[in-house]
């Protein structure tokens, strides 16, 4: 007991390492039911190997998502949103999916050759930015 | 012998050329839609009565999700969809977060790619939120609009885009904004409502979006619309018994797991489910015939139902007055 108490930080360290490990490994076995998951994302085989694997997946894109501003609460209720498959999809990948964002045509990049480019293509019908040009 | 200027001329016109292909990519030669393929009645559609959500700076994605969702009969504001679904840093909002705030509304999120699906979900009446970039791909532009028609006779679509509301957009330059998207698109559906265009198997793992949010009656309803179409489907057939189990409704769990083991018999999984769901009832002798058929079978899940069966004699031995003679 007196080494428990001398050394809270390790022991605290361990059963967290302990308990992790335990919740991960052990929740296939201890499920008694087959999930839908299993039978059609993938193999009961795949599925017990790969769990670790998701975990660790869910984990990094939560992270990311922390990264880039989303609020850790927020990150983490978008990920718990999603499916295995799914988090695998994304995992690491979060910097070069598009995001979605603006329409307003006030560009970064301000400049005179990108303005006429797109002044151009919009002409060509190969863009959308610039209200003002008629498309066919 | 030639002379020196008209090669310099052919070499600058090369050039020329050869900038407005890097320009434009391949987008000059997008095939375009045979739309005289299609019969009269399908070359046309629009959705009614899609709300409009004019958006904010960088916020078209919460936006055009808020429309799909009050069109769907769930009461959302844009701006209370923000911190679910905006990422800040990358001034704005990711696929899957769009997804993600589907789900979390109570509604199936069915994504997809392709022209042909588009149109499908459209002429069923339903609205589709789509991805295009209405830039070029070096000077990317990302935007979500929400289509609510088409008219390929006369060659344009109609958005709810940006701050428009019902804007015509001609079909070749929406064509080609969308293609950069990877024709992605994106339905919110109340569940039990089947996307025109999904197959089984991409309609099925929609469904198991709703189950990771626990929407298990959601869940529950969307297996049975599947069962509706695709009888005997080993998928929805597994997931109606699961989310009925999961929502506590054990009877109707076993019904759906017993009609699973009728077109399954060889099924170890649908044995131990079905199994475990008779073991939970009380309904031990049943249970444990099942799980020993499931364990002569075998297969790779051979230690999950050497698991169930365990645990059967478990749950037998503390509640032995319900074990029967």
């Amino acid at each position: 007991m007196h080494i428990f108490r001398s050394n809270p930080k390790p022991v605290a360290c361990f059963v967290t390492v302990v308990l992790f490990v335990f919740c991960v490994m052990w929740n296939p076995a201890y499920a008694s039911l087959v999930t839908t998951n299993e039978i059609i994302e993938m193999s009961q085989q795949d599925y017990a190997r790969e769990k670790v694997n998701l975990f660790l997946d869910r984990a990094d894109v939560s992270r990311q998502l922390e990264a880039y501003g989303v609020s850790s609460e927020m990150a983490k209720l978008r990920v718990a949103s999603l499916t295995d498959a799914e988090v695998a999809r994304i995992s690491g990948q979060i910097d070069q999916l598009p995001a979605g964002g603006d329409i307003f045509s006030t560009l970064l990049i301000v400049s005179v050759v990108i303005f006429f480019v797109l002044l151009i293509t919009d002409i060509l019908g190969l863009t959308d930015i610039f209200p003002f040009v008629k498309k066919y | 012998m030639r002379s020196p200027y008209s090669a310099r001329g052919a070499t600058g016109a090369l050039f020329f050329l050869g900038v407005v292909l890097c320009i434009t990519g391949c987008g000059m030669f997008n095939p375009n839609l045979n739309y005289r393929a299609l019969p009269v009645a399908q070359r046309q559609a629009a959705v009614q009565a899609v709300p409009f959500f004019a958006q904010e700076r960088y916020q078209c994605g919460p936006a055009g999700l808020a429309m799909l969702l009050n069109w769907s009969g769930v009461e959302a504001d844009a701006a209370d969809l923000v911190p679910l679904v905006f990422t800040p840093d990358k001034k704005g909002s990711l696929q899957p977060a769009l997804v993600a705030a589907a789900r979390q509304h109570g509604r199936l999120a069915y994504a997809f790619n392709g022209v042909d699906p588009l149109l499908k979900e459209l002429a069923a009446g339903y609205p589709v939120i789509v991805l295009q970039n209405l830039g070029l791909k070096w000077i990317p532009k990302w935007h979500y609009a929400v289509v609510l028609g088409y008219d390929l006779e006369n060659g344009h679509v109609t958005l709810h885009s940006g701050t428009t509301a019902n804007k015509t957009t001609d079909w070749r330059v929406f064509i080609r904004t969308w293609k950069r998207g990877q024709y992605w698109g994106l339905l919110a559906l109340p569940p039990g409502e089947l996307p025109a265009s999904a197959s089984q198997e991409s309609y099925l793992k929609s469904v198991l979006g709703l189950e990771q949010v626990s929407n298990w009656d959601g869940a529950a309803r969307a297996y049975e619309a599947a069962l509706v179409k695709w009888e005997n489907s080993l998928g929805a057939l597994m997931g109606l018994g699961n989310s009925r189990f999961a929502a506590g409704d054990k009877d109707g769990a076993e019904t759906a797991f017993r009609s699973a083991a009728q077109s399954f018999p060889e099924n170890t999984a649908v044995l131990n489910n079905l199994a475990y769901v008779l073991a939970k009832q009380g309904k031990f002798e049943d249970a444990l015939d099942i799980i020993r058929r499931a364990g002569d079978i075998g297969g790779p899940l051979a230690p999950v139902v050497r698991q169930t069966h365990d645990e059967i004699l478990v749950m037998m031995k503390s509640n032995p007055e319900a074990a029967g003679p």
